[in-house]
């Protein structure tokens, strides 16, 4: 499972199977394989080139597939063998981004980037060890909220002057980071 | 939290400021240096621990290596505090993976969490193991995790996660979960109210399932029972609606268990999932703008229509299935498209005809010229299915057009395919050799060795082909582009067979020799020391051409590679032997047939396609490769343990065999490629597809249980069980060959009993049919009576009752199994006999062994006479009639009854009863025109009967 922005640049990984390779290599060659796809084009592709890179036994017949949605600047892809149905994959990356859009109030890629502990825990609660765990986003967001608040009363109890203690949604705590500064940074980073 | 920890998130901000590589790296180093240095230093609070490892976090997410942090990580785990608590997780399971050492560190802590009273920390350690679980945290925490799922203490979001943490354990380490003994126990949860964890408790019966089919039997019905819950009565929580489909995910889960096991014999079950299937596709009919919402729809509806092509592929169902599949594989949408094909591909495998999907060839061959390489892979893969005898020269042809133009990542898999069809379906020798040399001429690189091999095997082991395949060969060599492989195939055809062509204009030996010999420098070591052989056979056919040939191997002598040279030395040896010499002759002997074996490329084919834990329920292929499959698959498992050389000649062919067998070739009598063992296998496939028939749990027992069931032998109505608990009464009804039994299942407490479970078993279901009218509900309400119909059918003659095994939730799980009173006497029918009639038919039958006489110590009325009244009910009771009048002796009771079974046909029984006052003994004598009958009548009559000892 990973998120990758349309720059190639990861924002999210997470492995539910040890990878022979390192996870970058992993990334780039998923992003080379799906980028140059046009949005016309299916959200599924067969991808065998991946067998040797996740310690696939390819004799499996188990071939692996990538599953992928692109949402604004963001490309959400699962890779995941044929075990699985390829429209409920689809389905289910529409309901991460849904928890995750409740989670952050209309999320944006900065948030994934910030709170990426929340991030990867809003994605426990859907998916836990590469199975599906949880597909409505109303029970999503309650265990979402349900540990943000023991992780703010745990902090308030250990940190009894710290101002703004969880104040979630803040988007960097303090630091503004004004979305054009931010834009800037990717026409910068396109020469990587 | 990242926005709590103003270091971490000034990091990211410095870190997101960079605007080159090299400064980003340089922000990083300069952290990671101070993060060593003040781990080293140690002394370090929670919080800054906290901070430092969220930082290392982050650094590994942006795809650096790190290095340090993980005892950290450990130490944090511990921690009291959620907050550093659960950096602590989130570190282990990023940065460690589960065969790391340091995991071992951790073990301890989370059991402390799974054991915690506070549902968060056991959360947390569920996730941790759900992720990076390893064998020695299986072996260590499989019963807690067990006990989080099962208690009903445990909230929901734990439930959930625990099944998956279990189903993560089972996969890395199948033997710590005694997945048999835990089965009753878990599938009950399948009735769960919340739907969040049957979602989760399904993934984990799905893979406990596929190793115990036997134990986990039961979850089918449960299967059906919901997904008639969801699908016809719309029985869900609103928050499980996505886009107006009740939580898709489930459905597909369900409709994808219930392929995993054979279809279902029972027709209520068969029923009432034929009637989901067709809601799911009546659904289907209304599409909607929503993207969201169609493609849920169509998730459910795609692995519906496999579950109908799974039970028959001769039902309506598919047939309406192949119509929206046929709108499908040309829709707009090319999810839609891709999806359609896939399925139409998995019909094409298993059905009977493929007339249906011929209608649709056109469509389907446009969609290999699709802009998408995933559909245009599954048209290849659905063209390879539905290619037979009829459609295989067209099929065949536009392959092989379309692989010129291929993606070079699919001409490989082409290549094999098309080779396979074309030697399956070869309608004429001339046609096969044609197709695969044009093949080997257009795809040239990605011919893999096997293809060219096989060729050979062909056109050896037939002998009309010979001189044919060598006239083509030469033809395509003469072509200045021939590819290596085809330079192979023509060394060993023109060197085996050119000399039938030698007379014909053009392939005179010293223009074959020509033709040949100037490929020869553009290729491999190995190509040409095949090429060297070649010259070696010509010397003997051809001896105008010798000196030529001489020539070669004499430069070939000196060449550097080991093989060449001593190849050339010893055939230039053999060469310049006398004329009258006969060993050349008989050492160029012309090659023998093959002996008939499997194909190679079949075996290359599935080689790719051995089971593994989520199994795929068929595969690409005509219909006999998928039972062929299953036949293996089955085979595997059964011989596995005992017998692995079974498994090994069924399964693929092992890798250092491979070149062996592939020249060991293959049956050329017929081109179809019929396999010697066709026969043999399909009778053990036969015997292996019957259903599987969970083996019946062992019988409740105790004194209470015999006495109830000892009466119901007898009698119509009764009470079977009875405990604190619950009471099963009977009534039954039986005519003819036919029965009905009501059962009723009260609830004597003041609790519901939830996921109520009715199985019956039947040993022998050839002889005694039962299925239950409609499926038992799942709940009965606290103090109330719930019935439910069993419809029994005798076939044959049996003996072994059926049982029942009901189990139910009622704070803890419950279940017994008991026999019900389902018996031969049942399906009797009265017959009435004057005394003539049945002494004729009583001396008509004769003595043993179509007679079972026994002398019994006969039960007695309390005041110690006989007790002739219970003689009569039970004799009565097994439905025979009494006949008065007959015997003499008033005592002397007389019976007579046929037998009504749906396929042996009737059988007629008569009895006699003799009870004998003063000695207190009974002799009972049977005559039947079945010997198992009148043994049986006998047996259940005596048993009632016999004096209990004092």
């Amino acid at each position: 499972m990973q998120i990758v922005n349309t720059s190639g640049v990861s924002r999210l990984t997470k492995f539910f199977t040890t990878p022979q390779k390192p996870p970058q290599v992993l990334v780039e060659k998923i992003f080379s394989l799906i980028s140059p796809r046009s949005q016309a084009l299916c959200n599924f592709l067969d991808a065998p080139e991946l067998d040797p890179l996740l310690n696939h036994p390819s004799r499996s017949g188990e071939k692996l597939r990538i599953i992928y949605r692109n949402y604004a600047t963001l490309y959400f892809v699962f890779v995941v063998d044929s075990s699985e149905s390829e429209l409920g994959v689809l389905d289910l990356i529409q309901v991460f981004v849904e928890a995750l859009d409740r989670a952050f109030q209309n999320v944006c890629e900065l948030d994934l980037v910030f709170n990426f502990d929340d991030a990867h825990h809003i994605l426990s609660e859907v998916v836990q060890g590469g199975i599906v765990l949880e597909t409505s986003v109303d029970e999503i967001q309650a265990a979402v909220q349900q540990a943000s608040q023991a992780r703010q009363k745990s902090f308030s109890s250990a940190n009894p002057l710290a101002l703004g203690s969880g104040n979630k949604g803040s988007r960097g705590g303090g630091i503004q980071t004004p979305f054009g500064w931010f834009a800037g940074r990717f026409s910068g980073s396109g020469t990587r | 939290m990242a926005t709590n920890m103003r270091g971490l998130t000034q990091f990211i901000a410095d870190i997101r400021g960079a605007r080159v590589r090299e400064l980003e790296e340089k922000r990083i180093n300069k952290e990671m240096a101070n993060i060593r240095k003040k781990f080293k230093d140690g002394n370090l609070d929670g919080y800054q621990k906290k901070k430092y490892v969220a930082k290392i976090i982050f650094t590994y997410i942006l795809g650096y290596k790190v290095d340090v942090g993980h005892m950290e990580a450990v130490n944090l785990i511990s921690s009291p505090k959620y907050s550093e608590k659960q950096i602590g997780y989130l570190a282990v399971t990023l940065l460690m993976h589960e065969n790391s050492d340091l995991l071992r560190l951790v073990v301890n802590s989370i059991r402390k969490d799974l054991d915690e009273n506070n549902e968060i920390s056991n959360c947390l350690a569920l996730h941790a193991i759900a992720n990076v679980g390893s064998n020695e945290m299986a072996e260590a925490l499989a019963e807690d995790v067990h006990r989080l799922l099962i208690s009903p203490t445990s909230q929901n979001f734990v439930r959930k996660k625990a099944a998956l943490t279990l189903l993560r354990m089972y996969r890395k380490h199948p033997d710590v979960i005694p997945a048999a003994e835990w089965a009753l126990r878990i599938v009950a949860i399948m009735d769960d109210p919340d739907l969040g964890v049957v979602v989760s408790v399904t993934s984990l019966i799905m893979a406990l399932a596929q190793d115990h089919p036997e134990a986990y039997a039961v979850c089918y019905q449960k299967a059906v029972d919901r997904l008639h819950r969801l699908v016809v009565d719309h029985e869900y929580s609103a928050q499980y609606a996505y886009y107006r489909v009740p939580t898709p995910w489930l459905q597909v889960k369900l409709f994808r268990l219930l392929q995993y096991y054979p279809p279902t014999e029972d027709p209520t079950l068969r029923s009432v999932i034929c009637n989901v299937i067709q809601t799911v596709m009546n659904n289907s009919a209304e599409t909607s703008r929503n993207v969201q919402h169609n493609n849920a729809q169509n998730a459910v509806l795609f692995e519906a229509i496999a579950l109908a092509i799974h039970l028959d592929t001769n039902s309506n169902l598919v047939t309406n299935a192949t119509v929206l599949l046929a709108r499908f594989i040309s829709s707009k949408e090319t999810n839609v498209r891709y999806l359609g094909l896939d399925t139409m591909a998995h019909l094409a495998g298993r059905t009977d005809s493929l007339d249906p999907i011929k209608k649709h060839q056109g469509t389907i061959i446009l969609s290999l010229r699709d802009k998408d390489i995933s559909v245009r892979r599954r048209a290849l893969d659905l063209l390879f299915s539905m290619c037979d005898v009829d459609n295989s020269e067209v099929i065949v042809g536009e392959l092989l057009r379309y692989l010129k133009i291929a993606d070079y990542a699919l001409r490989e898999e082409m290549v094999l395919k098309i080779a396979i069809l074309t030697e399956k379906y070869a309608s004429s020798y001339k046609w096969y050799v044609d197709t695969i040399l044009e093949l080997i001429a257009a795809a040239g690189d990605h011919v893999g060795e096997e293809v060219w091999y096989r060729v050979i095997q062909i056109v050896t082991n037939t002998e009309d082909l010979q001189a044919y395949a060598a006239r083509v060969t030469l033809e395509y060599l003469k072509t200045p582009t021939a590819h290596e492989s085809l330079v192979k195939v023509g060394g060993y055809i023109l060197g085996e067979y050119g000399h039938l062509v030698a007379n014909e204009p053009g392939s005179s030996p010293i223009e074959q020799f020509q033709i040949l010999h100037t490929k020869s420098q553009f290729c491999l070591a190995a190509t040409r020391a095949l090429l060297l052989s070649t010259y070696i056979k010509w010397v003997n056919v051809f001896p105008e051409i010798k000196h030529h040939l001489l020539n070669v191997f004499d430069r070939y002598r000196h060449v550097l590679d080991v093989d060449l040279q001593q190849r050339a030395c010893e055939y230039y040896a053999l060469a310049s032997r006398p004329e009258e010499d006969e060993l050349l002759q008989n050492v160029c002997e012309e090659i023998p047939p093959f002996p008939p074996r499997e194909s190679t490329l079949i075996n290359r084919l599935n080689k790719k396609l051995g089971d593994t834990e989520n199994k795929r329920t068929w595969i690409h292929g005509g219909k006999e490769v998928n039972l062929e499959r299953e036949l293996t698959q089955r085979l595997n498992k059964k011989a596995l343990p005992a017998e692995p050389v079974l498994a090994a000649t069924a399964g693929a062919a092992d890798t250092s065999n491979e070149i062996m067998d592939s020249l060991a070739g293959l049956d050329l009598t017929s081109p179809s490629n019929d396999r010697p063992v066709a026969t043999d296998q399909s009778s053990i496939f036969a015997q292996l597809s019957k259903p599987i028939n969970p083996a019946a749990p062992r019988l409740t027992t105790g004194p209470n249980i015999d006495r109830w069931f000892e009466k119901l032998t007898y009698s119509a109505d009764g009470v079977l069980y009875e405990d604190v608990q619950i009471q099963i009464g009977i009534k039954s009804r039986y005519q003819g060959h036919l029965g009905q039994l009501a059962i009723y299942m009260g609830n004597k407490v003041s609790v519901p009993l939830t996921s109520f479970t009715a199985m019956v078993h039947v040993s022998d279901p050839d002889a005694l049919s039962a299925s239950f009218a409609k499926l038992p509900p799942s709940t009965i309400a606290p103090r109330t009576q719930t019935q439910f119909l069993l419809q029994v059918e005798c076939k044959k003659f049996f003996s072994t009752p059926p049982s029942i095994s009901i189990s139910f939730l009622a704070g803890a799980q419950q279940s017994v199994t008991l026999q019900l009173p389902v018996l031969i006497t049942k399906f009797f029918e009265h017959v009435s006999l004057g005394a003539a009639d049945f002494f004729e038919r009583w001396k008509l039958i004769g003595g043993p062994p179509r007679e079972s006489q026994l002398i019994f110590l006969i039960a007695l009325a309390e005041e110690g006479g006989l007790d002739l009244q219970k003689y009569r009910q039970v004799i009565g009771g097994h439905r025979l009639n009494l006949l008065d009048g007959i015997d003499p002796n008033p005592n002397n009771l007389i019976g007579a009854g046929i037998l009504h079974t749906s396929v042996d046909g009737k059988v007629g029984c008569l009895l006699r009863f003799e009870p004998n006052q003063e000695a207190k003994l009974c002799r009972i004598t049977v005559r039947s025109t079945s010997e198992d009958v009148a043994m049986e009548v006998q047996k259940l009559i005596s048993k009632t009967l016999t004096r209990p000892p004092p």
